[in-house]
């Protein structure tokens, strides 16, 4: 779910199908640079009511890193 | 002057708009598409402009509205200059952009959303989409300019400080070309609301000098021009438009709004010293003309000022009752306008003229366009906050 969810905002951000993104592709093979990732989690952030902390922004290297980033922090929002 | 671009609500390239202000055709409407609450409800938009007929989408997301038109119209102006987007001409030239607003569409999107929608993220594309400087970075980004490149913010005589500071450039040795104009986008809530609390917006026409004048007309657009070096255009056989023969600038240092006749008569007597003009030398002058009692008493003050008897035998006309006042992008308008009555020989009315207010004792033109030779003509503009800039055009024999 919430891989597709990445994967989409990604693929609207480029207007390109889902199915052409991997989870291995990395962000400027994609033609993505850092102002693309920085509106991408934007959006992100936005729909998935979180906070990507600016930490975290330059470890972002492949769409999987992304996603692992997202999962970490909606897991730490979620209650015990 | 080597090229010429522009956009406006009179139309969306030089020769439309050159053929409304023959015709004395005004592009003064009713505003369509702002929100009922405002008060201000004429202005001159450019009804028809259609962004994706000129920028893929891609472009569009960093492209504010105001940055739209100053690319639109630099295009134009290079092209009709003969220069190539890329080249190594505009490589090595300059790029100076007026505007007096900067992308506010992009900071009001981003606002509205902070402050009225209570949400709690900016847009991460609101700081380089919506800066002042956004429009000049764009003409650089998408025409190929790579020498200096900077905008110039003085209000409603942004562009023509802007070409000024181009020729300034050219005439240093710095560059051999620039490209130089203004730019505004200002139809938006606040900015409207903010217009509306300074009572000087008219809400039926703008009619400059005229006794039943109700004041100014907002308008958006963009004017660009193509600056070179005498030498340079006889270089490359550049077809030329007319000489900047010369540029006076001053500032009142007073009041933030009231203009006052003496920074006015400064700058017009500075632009004649710089072309080595005598008052009566000067044929035309393409007035600020805002249509406000302030702006227009002032400057037909000055006008009488500096030229003596002279001013009675002077063609005066404002063609901001054409296009409207476009702020930032205003003067380089009318410079345009100024440049295309020095070559065509005919002179663009004051349109919406009816009879002349008090104190308004020169020769506006009303009303319909006049066939004359005009050698050498001033285009005047003048800020809030007293800033002014004149500019002094010479024809070509």
């Amino acid at each position: 779910m919430l891989q597709t969810i990445v994967l989409k905002e990604i693929s609207d951000y480029l207007k390109c199908q889902p199915d052409k993104i991997t989870l291995s592709t990395r962000l400027d093979d994609l033609g993505i640079d850092s102002l693309g990732a920085i509106t991408i989690l934007y959006e992100l952030e936005d729909k998935l009511d979180i906070e990507v902390p600016n930490e975290v922004f330059d470890s972002l290297q492949t769409v999987g890193d992304i996603l692992t980033q997202i999962e970490r922090i909606i897991a730490q929002k979620a209650p015990v | 002057m080597s090229g010429l671009g522009c956009i406006s609500g009179l139309g969306p390239n030089v020769p439309v708009f050159w053929g409304a202000l023959e015709g004395g055709h005004s592009a003064i409407r009713a505003l369509s598409g702002i929100d009922s609450d405002i008060k201000i409800r004429v202005g001159v938009q450019i009804d028809g402009f259609r962004p994706e007929s000129h920028f893929s989408n891609d472009e569009l997301t960093i492209l504010d509205r105001f940055s739209q038109f100053a690319v639109v119209a630099a295009r134009e102006a290079i092209e009709d200059a003969g220069l190539s987007s890329g080249g190594s001409i505009l490589a090595n030239a300059a790029g100076v952009i007026g505007t007096g607003c900067g992308g506010k569409q992009t900071d009001e999107e981003t606002y509205c959303k902070l402050y009225k929608e209570g949400r709690s993220r900016a847009h991460p594309l609101t700081i380089p989409k919506g800066m002042p400087s956004a429009a000049a970075s764009m003409v650089s980004h998408h025409i190929g300019i790579r020498g200096p490149v900077f905008s110039i913010t003085s209000a409603c005589a942004s562009g023509a400080h802007a070409v000024i500071q181009g020729a300034m450039m050219i005439r240093s040795g710095l560059v051999d070309v620039a490209v130089v104009g203004g730019t505004d986008a200002p139809f938006t809530y606040g900015l409207l609301k903010s217009w509306e609390a300074l009572r000087v917006v008219s809400n039926d026409t703008c009619r400059p000098f005229s006794r039943d004048r109700s004041g100014m007309v907002l308008a958006e657009g963009a004017a660009m021009l193509v600056l070179e070096s005498e030498a340079h255009a006889a270089s490359r056989g550049a077809r030329c438009y007319a000489e900047l023969a010369g540029f006076g600038m001053s500032s009142d240092a007073g009041h933030i709004t009231r203009p006052d006749t003496l920074g006015i008569s400064a700058a017009i007597r500075a632009a004649l010293a710089d072309a080595e003009l005598a008052p009566d030398a000067i044929g035309y002058i393409n007035a600020h003309g805002t249509g406000t009692e302030a702006n227009d008493l002032a400057e037909t003050e000055s006008i009488h000022q500096v030229f003596g008897n002279h001013a009675h035998s002077l063609a005066v006309s404002s063609t901001k009752s054409m296009h409207g006042h476009a702020l930032g992008a205003a003067s380089a308008m009318e410079l345009v306008a100024t440049i295309l009555t020095v070559k065509n020989g005919l002179i663009p009315p004051t349109a919406n003229f009816t009879d002349p207010g008090e104190g308004c004792d020169l020769d506006y033109v009303p009303n319909v366009a006049r066939a004359v030779n005009v050698d050498l003509a001033l285009s005047n503009s003048f800020a809030f906050g007293g800033l002014n800039a004149v500019i002094a055009v010479r024809g070509l024999s």
